[in-house]
């Protein structure tokens, strides 16, 4: 709206001076359309961009307060001039009661209407802005608390893996004791041998299930040391990581294909890490297509970083588990399929070696999942 | 095949793990003792020959560290396999580089311990073995200067 001329609705039934107006406003670079009645704007505001409506306040039908209320009910963006007849300052002053920007007295001296016009403009500018303003505000708030929360979560989660390791060994222990005895040959024939040994295999299973999770909540903390940063083919890499999965993916009847910018061939980074972040992003998508369709990685640069995509053919991920896709624990899969862990530890790592991940994705249409990475070594 | 026990010292502020584990190392053939702190550890190896010490690296007071360096320092030969949490694999290598035998991390399969302490003895008879050669030639070289 800022740039290109101000759309202006002009609503008058008097047709020779509505004419007349329109024509001069016209020479003065405004884009006018015109309406002879209310009925007629409405029309004409359901189908097209306005900015400023100048309409007349007496017409036969729906007169000029009417429309105003009317405009200011459906439109509420749209700044509305009243023109009223000579006596009639009345007219105007109950419209700006109900909302009009302003009102000017018949006979108009058009460079007053245009000067209006554009002030009515200049309101509604500056109110987009503002609101832009605030909408940009109240999405910084709500990434800042987002990512205190991260935080803390995972400040939480990697305490409480910790705290959990030792009960969990003496857990494995006890079981794994109980199996031993069980297996023993002098237990042949003790009565419910293989319920007992049935019921210590379930404990022995179950402790391996959680402890992959404590050690995959621990593994972020312990790379916290410091990255092994080196010169890396970013294009080796990918397809190294690709090979790992390949597998599977053929087994869905999945492709998978890579695309490395001549541009972005070798980045500096932490090989072993950047390999992990590749792997977790291209399972989760094989994962995501589920059977038949396609998983594309592209990698092109931007600006002094690089941006690596991994996207999906598959369902895509609704709005509600776009916000929490990054928490810990956050897993759409059934009990024991996933341990919610993945994104979590990818973001970890990806902002360890300087990076940014984030996930565009619709319902229907797919996901992809974007990390940004410096290419050269930073100094320090 | 005849197992040779291993003499192990199990040492861990967890007693409950301590209990169990020893139960299971006795169970599968070995000679366990246990210690709940590094001082207690340190005493018993005073009054009893282990051939391998399996350690907690996070103990109160004495740090398993510390007791690694106290335990190599007096009794060379005796092998130790740290025990750590995911978050201490560092201080666990630096345990390897002040004579660790190897480490596990905790919760730890058994099959990979029972490896590990299986290591540890072979080991720490090489070791032996090679003293004892190392002194029997030390004896015939002396015995040759004397005639």
């Amino acid at each position: 709206m800022e740039n290109g001329s101000i759309q202006v609705l002009l609503v008058d039934d008097e047709e020779g001076f509505r004419q007349a107006i329109a024509r001069r406003l016209d020479r003065r670079g405004l884009a006018v359309r015109q309406a002879e009645g209310g009925e007629g704007a409405l029309a004409i505001l359901a189908e097209s961009a306005v900015d400023v409506v100048v309409s007349d306040v007496r017409m036969p039908g729906m007169d000029g307060l009417e429309l105003l209320d009317r405009i200011k009910q459906g439109y509420p963006e749209i700044e509305v001039i009243l023109l009223t007849g000579h006596a009639c300052a009345d007219d105007g002053v109950a419209g700006i009661k109900s909302g009009a920007f302003d009102y000017l007295c018949k006979p108009i001296e058009i460079d007053h209407l245009t000067e209006k016009i554009r002030q009515a403009r200049d309101k509604i500018q500056r109110r987009e802005e503002k609101r832009r303003e605030a909408e940009y505000r109240r999405r910084m708030e709500e990434q800042m608390i987002a990512t205190e929360r991260l935080a803390s979560l995972g400040t939480l989660a990697t305490g409480v893996a910790h705290e959990i390791n030792n009960p969990l060994a003496i857990i494995k222990e006890a079981a794994g004791w109980m199996t031993l005895i069980l297996n023993k040959p002098e237990m042949e024939g003790a009565p419910r041998r293989a319920d007992l040994q049935n019921a210590a295999g379930k404990i022995e299973d179950a402790v391996e299930r959680a402890r992959r999770i404590t050690h995959q909540l621990l593994g972020m903390v312990r790379k916290s040391e410091g990255a092994d940063m080196t010169d890396v083919s970013l294009d080796a890499l990918l397809a190294e990581s690709i090979a790992l999965i390949y597998k599977e993916a053929l087994n869905r009847d999945i492709e998978i294909t890579r695309w490395v910018d001549e541009a972005v061939r070798s980045i500096h980074t932490d090989p072993y890490q950047l390999r992990q972040v590749f792997i977790n992003l291209i399972t989760n998508a094989v994962h995501a297509v589920g059977k038949n369709g396609r998983v594309i990685v592209t990698a092109q640069p931007e600006g002094d970083r690089v941006a690596i995509t991994v996207k999906d053919t598959g369902e895509g991920i609704p709005k509600e588990h776009l916000e929490r896709i990054f928490e810990p624990f956050f897993s759409t899969k059934a009990p024991g399929k996933g341990t919610g862990l993945g994104l979590f530890v990818t973001r970890n790592i990806v902002e360890k070696l300087g990076g940014r991940i984030s996930v565009e994705s619709r319902v229907g249409q797919g996901a992809a999942f974007i990390i940004e990475l410096p290419r050269k070594k930073t100094k320090t | 095949m005849v197992q040779i026990p291993v003499r192990v010292l199990v040492v861990d502020d967890e007693k409950d793990f301590v209990e169990m584990l020893s139960l299971r190392l006795e169970e599968s053939g070995q000679k366990v003792s246990a210690a709940h702190d590094g001082a207690e550890c340190l005493d018993k190896m005073k009054k009893e020959r282990f051939d391998v010490v399996i350690l907690d690296i996070r103990m109160p007071g004495m740090d398993g560290i510390e007791v690694l360096k106290q335990i190599k320092k007096i009794y060379p030969l005796v092998e130790v396999i740290m025990l750590t949490g995911h978050g201490t694999a560092e201080t666990a290598v630096a345990g390897m580089k002040l004579g660790a035998f190897d480490y596990l991390l905790k919760p730890a399969d058994f099959e990979d311990l029972m490896e590990k302490l299986e290591g540890a003895r072979k080991r720490k008879e090489e070791q032996e073995e090679r003293i004892r050669k190392a002194e029997a030639k030390l004896l015939v070289r002396r015995a040759g200067g004397m005639s």
